[in-house]
């Protein structure tokens, strides 16, 4: 099998030769075997396609136009002929501008160089001439750059900033990762606070499964994590639960997760080789790693299903707190879910007042039936810059009693509990109060001109949700937040039915993201001013 | 003691004319090319690595054109076939480094090859001549 990787990616590597034949070049000739519109040196164009061609978009390709001498292909369109044909001549173009370039000795002057195609031999190479700190090689350099700036202050404690390599006994806790193409690359470090998710494709043998280290469960937590860089500190990785995969894909969760399964072979198949690691950090706000626990995934391999696909996966959670998942870090990502809770009923604002429950802000969803009164609590969460609408119909009849059903509808409409507060941006925090904007609701009633008097009970019919957004922070980083969010109720009479006689109101809900954002303004320094004064005996003889 | 102004002057004076009038055109020469190469390398890509040896050519032209007409005119002024000898090796690497920038520069402008085929002519006439002039000294 590696005989033949090499083979087609040696084949792969081959880059097509370049065209400098001005009569087979055309810039205009897109699609492949078909003719492009009014693109005259196509190929695939015929004579019927030319006379349909109004102009030629392409008239003249030449090389550079500096040379002396050179052959240039000339594409027209006769227009006088019936029907038009495309006319082509290669001719003889001369500069008649004395600087023009007579000779050139350099290859690279008038055409483009092709890059040369990185192979296993010149690979090192290539990679000491165009390499940088991005490319680099070893992590082990990149980890100096990082601490480089700090201080080497014996007595300062070293803390895990955002992104910085997790560090273990050996070396790094790896998260093996797809590198370039698909083949796992162990070398890829874990950063502090970088919730990764990755999958890749390992090749294996099942002969020489027990011996391949990265199926072994103990390569992933064998080495202790350090708790603070650069300190003796030691986290062991615990095993927090192992969940065996079957050939077919049905997965058990193990109970007793304390001894370690190592992979080993049983006829044709190999047990126990992992599948999956997800690493489950704790750690304290001074950027301390307190806790390491890893989940795995282990399964059983066979010949046919080779190669194999891991999937690895990293979170980090700060202690003593509930993983909230964030919309953003700090404004909001479009497409993520609107976070919102609740306070306290009664008194304003008292400190770490919102709870998490039901943290979502939802919107009625239409369901097939359309029918109101069958949708049963179906919603669709409120998802952060998408602007949505849905509905059902509601079909009245004589017998309904107006007030249930203004409940019901209400309920329908605003779900079983409407938040009162929305998160201004997406990682807020529940303890964090100003950073939660609160629900305005008002309530439009439409009385028609007709009952002025009625005030008979009304039902709602559209429920419209605008979340007025703006950006936040920097020219070059703008982060969104949301400065306003107003629930308007819209409410409508509806007269009393003759028996027998059924109407059909259309119900709507709706959610709209407007950005009020002011424009920016970048503030620029003062411009340097140039202070020039000659000294005051300049003129010394004259005055 | 020769006398001047009688047939036995050997002298050569077009040899003399046609120092005179290459020394001129040689710093006209050496000007134009600099300016041509300093034109080149803003408007082409012009790698330095390209770039040193026509530079060094051209001043290494302009090296050697100094001796080689000083020892031509007095050779030639002298009757001294020693001197126009030398002078004489010193225009063939003239010739040499003038058909480098003619055929082999990075870029050869269509300038360049007029001005560089008129300095060989003028080289391959003077050669001429000085060979007729030490024919003429040594016999």
């Amino acid at each position: 099998p590696a005989d033949t990787r090499g083979a087609a990616q040696a084949r792969a590597y081959c880059a097509p030769a370049p065209v400098t034949d001005v009569a087979r070049l055309c810039v205009c000739d897109l699609l492949v075997a078909q003719c492009d519109v009014n693109c005259c040196c196509d190929p695939d164009c015929g004579p019927e396609e030319f006379s349909l061609f109004t102009a030629c978009s392409v008239p003249v390709v030449t090389g550079d136009s500096h040379l002396c001498r050179q052959k240039a292909a000339v594409y027209s369109l006769d227009v006088e002929a019936n029907p038009p044909e495309r006319i082509f001549q290669l001719i003889d173009q001369v500069n008649p501008s004395i600087f023009c370039i007579h000779a050139t000795n350099y290859k690279q002057a008038l055409y483009l160089r092709s890059p040369e195609m990185p192979t296993p031999e010149n690979f090192d190479d290539l990679l000491n001439e165009f390499g940088s700190a991005a490319f680099s090689a070893e992590p082990e350099s990149w980890n100096m750059d990082t601490n480089a700036p700090d201080p080497p202050d014996a007595n300062e404690t070293q803390r895990y900033e955002y992104g910085v390599p997790i560090q273990t006994e050996d070396a790094f806790l790896r998260l093996p990762s797809p590198v370039v193409s698909s083949w796992c690359s162990d070398a890829n470090p874990a950063g502090f606070l970088v919730n990764q998710a990755t999958k890749c494709i390992r090749s294996v043998s099942v002969e020489k499964c027990e011996s391949i280290q990265a199926l072994n469960m103990l390569f992933y937590i064998n080495s202790s994590i350090l708790a603070v860089p650069k300190s003796s500190q030691l986290v062991n990785i615990s095993v927090q639960s192992v969940v065996v995969q079957s050939l077919d894909g049905t997965r058990t969760l193990l109970k007793g997760a304390d001894v370690p399964r190592l992979p080993v072979i049983l006829d044709e198949l190999c047990l126990n080789v992992v599948l999956g690691v997800s690493y489950h950090i704790t750690y304290t706000d001074t950027g301390e790693i307190i806790e390491a626990a890893a989940a795995f995934v282990l399964g059983a391999i066979t010949k046919e299903a080779l190669p194999i696909q891991q999937s690895f996966q990293i979170s980090f959670t700060q202690v003593d707190t509930k993983p909230v998942p964030l919309s953003g870090n700090p404004g909001y990502v479009v497409g993520l879910p609107v976070r919102a809770g609740f306070g306290p009923q009664g008194y304003p604002f008292p400190a770490g007042f919102l709870t998490n429950k039901h943290s979502q802000l939802s919107i009625l969803q239409s369901t097939p039936t359309q029918d109101c009164l069958a949708a049963q609590g179906a919603r669709a969460p409120v998802l952060f810059g998408y602007n949505m609408i849905s509905g059902c119909k509601l079909r009245i009849t004589a017998a309904m009693k107006c007030q249930p059903l203004a409940q019901t509808l209400l309920d329908v409409l605003k779900g079983q509990s409407f938040p009162e507060y929305v998160a201004s941006f997406g990682n807020s925090q529940a303890q964090d109060v100003l950073d939660w904007v609160p629900i305005t609701h008002l309530h439009i009633s439409e009385q028609r001109i007709s009952n002025t008097l009625q005030s008979s009970c009304q039902i709602p019919v559209s429920f419209g949700i605008e979340v007025k957004w703006t950006k936040y922070g920097s020219l070059v980083n703008p982060q969104a937040r949301i400065v306003n969010v107003t629930a308007t109720l819209t409410t409508t009479t509806v007269k009393q039915l003759p028996s027998g006689r059924e109407r059909t109101i259309p119900i709507t809900s709706s959610v709209v993201f407007t950005d009020i954002s002011s424009p920016a303004e970048p503030g620029y320094k003062a411009w340097p001013t140039i202070n020039i004064k000659l000294p005051f005996d300049f003129f010394y003889p004259f005055v | 003691p020769r006398i001047l102004n009688s047939s036995s002057q050997l002298s050569s004076l077009p040899l003399q004319i046609l120092f005179y009038v290459n020394g001129i055109y040689y710093i006209f020469y050496f000007l134009a090319t600099l300016a041509m190469i300093v034109y080149k390398s803003q408007v082409f890509s012009y790698p330095d690595d390209f770039l040193a040896p026509d530079l060094a050519v051209i001043f290494l032209m302009a090296i050697l054109e100094v001796p080689r007409l000083y020892l031509g005119c007095k050779g030639n002024l002298r009757e001294e076939e020693a001197a126009l000898g030398l002078s004489l090796g010193l225009t063939v690497g003239s010739v040499v480094l003038s058909v480098y920038l003619l055929a082999w520069q990075t870029y050869v402008l269509w300038a360049d090859v007029v001005l560089t085929a008129v300095l060989l002519c003028a080289y391959g006439l003077e050669s001429g001549l000085k060979v007729m002039a030490i024919a003429a000294f040594v016999s």
